[in-house]
């Protein structure tokens, strides 16, 4: 069972695995906000690091994004994680 | 066949990857497994690329762009890589992963990352080259194959420029396990003091080294005349046969070659070879080197043996440390490679000054 969190303690922690799951060496949880783009413009992340996302919210918070459809706009920010985290993770 | 060497970068467990040419001091290793002295990649690949890279994606990326810095040139017409064992590091995290998560849930950057053309198709990646793109992972012809290929483009004129590379790892799982075939030497050695152990075993070695191939001579540049393969010889004789058609075929005669580079490593079951070619086939007056002591053995070491022959060529200086028995050096306008690999992937290399 999750541990119930804030969402701005979900943030922070969300900011900490997406650094250790992507390898992220040079960058710091500061270095970005919870509403700047993760891809292309923002952290400038790739297709594959959308792959390694998809996977982290399955493995971490035991979430599958059924609707492809409905990737981009989840994994468009940390926020927008967050938010699809506390509306659909199982308490 | 011929084609011109007009650069070369080479990541080994020797401190050439930040240096041309053959490097001043040389690295001892008290362990059976040489491993590279890495460059700060950072300096050749954008750390955003960088992150996901394995060791063997790093060295082979960071080789090939050392290559082509050295060779103010920016896209060749090809990319053409030989590896014997591809990328183990990422190949092995992946099969861990599959038995760690259950088969479930898997990451997929070692799974993409793990195919042997992963070289290949990065260089390509970071170079936006779109050009003929090839991988040889042939074992012990691997680096030959791919080096045949860059001169066939070269010759058909379907190229003008190609980047070669032979590529190789040893990762702790793949030294373990050539382990129990009895690869390496059971005691530890000096990497110095490798030909002096009259038993069975060598040292495990891997690097990387990439040459910028071009169809027209340039600034002195080596010359690559022939590449020659035989597959399992049944015997000395047949492996005389097989060196003497080959100079035959490039109009040398033995008593001509200004050096020889063997690929000698030690291990007594297949040293026997070097040491009867010494001792009853070439010309008792050769100067006769050996590599493997600086390098280790891996697949694709003779790459770094013909790293080795341009430095020599380009730089006239033959290195003490690689000389089989003590000799003056001299004007050194031809060289001829002989490796083999377990007595099963036979090659010779010829490379000369024009």
């Amino acid at each position: 069972m999750l541990k119930i969190i804030t969402m701005e303690e979900l943030i922070e922690q969300l900011k900490q695995e997406i650094i250790e799951a992507l390898d992220l060496e040079d960058v710091k949880p500061d270095d970005f906000n919870a509403d700047t783009p993760l891809f292309v413009e923002g952290l400038g992340l790739d297709s594959i690091d959308a792959l390694e996302l998809i996977v982290l919210l399955e493995k971490k918070y035991g979430l599958k994004i059924e609707d492809p459809q409905e990737r981009r706009s989840i994994l468009y920010s940390v926020r927008t994680m967050a938010e699809y985290i506390t509306a659909n993770r199982k308490e | 066949m011929a084609a011109f060497i007009t650069s070369t970068a080479c990541i080994s467990p020797q401190n050439t990857s930040n240096s041309l040419g053959f490097p001043n001091e040389i690295n001892e290793y008290s362990s059976n497994i040489l491993k590279c002295v890495e460059p700060n990649y950072k300096d050749y690949i954008n750390p955003l690329q960088l992150r996901r890279m394995s060791k063997i994606l790093k060295m082979g990326l960071g080789a090939s762009m050392i290559c082509i810095k050295n060779d103010n040139q920016s896209n060749p017409d090809a990319i053409i890589v030989g590896t014997g064992l591809g990328c183990g590091e990422d190949l092995e995290k992946f099969l861990n992963s599959i038995t760690d998560s259950n088969e479930q849930v898997l990451s997929p950057t070692p799974f993409i990352q793990s195919t042997h053309n992963m070289v290949a198709a990065q260089i390509a990646v970071v170079l936006k080259n779109h050009n003929y793109n090839m991988t040889y992972c042939h074992r012990g012809f691997s680096f030959e194959e791919a080096l045949i290929d860059a001169l066939m483009l070269i010759n058909d004129g379907q190229a003008k420029s190609v980047l070669v590379g032979g590529i190789d790892e040893m990762t702790e799982n793949n030294f373990k396990f050539f382990n129990y075939l009895d690869y390496w030497k059971k005691e530890n050695i000096s990497n110095l003091h490798l030909f002096e152990h009259n038993n069975s075993g060598s040292i495990a070695g891997e690097g990387a080294c990439f040459f910028s191939i071009k169809a027209e001579n340039s600034n002195n540049a080596t010359c690559i005349n022939d590449v020659s393969l035989f597959y399992k010889p049944q015997s000395n004789c047949e492996i005389e046969e097989k060196i003497t058609s080959f100079l035959k075929k490039n109009n040398i005669e033995k008593e001509k070659l200004d050096l020889i580079i063997l690929g000698m490593n030690g291990d007594n079951n297949f040293d026997s070879i070097y040491k009867h070619l010494i001792k009853e086939y070439f010309y008792s007056g050769s100067l006769l080197t050996n590599y493997k002591h600086l390098c280790g053995e891996y697949v694709t070491s003779s790459s770094f043996a013909l790293w080795l022959a341009d430095c020599i060529l380009k730089d006239q200086y033959i290195p003490d440390v690689i000389k089989i028995d003590k000799f003056e050096n001299k004007i050194v306008k031809n060289i001829l490679i002989y490796n083999h690999y377990r007595n099963i992937n036979h090659s010779l290399m010829l490379i000369s000054l024009k």
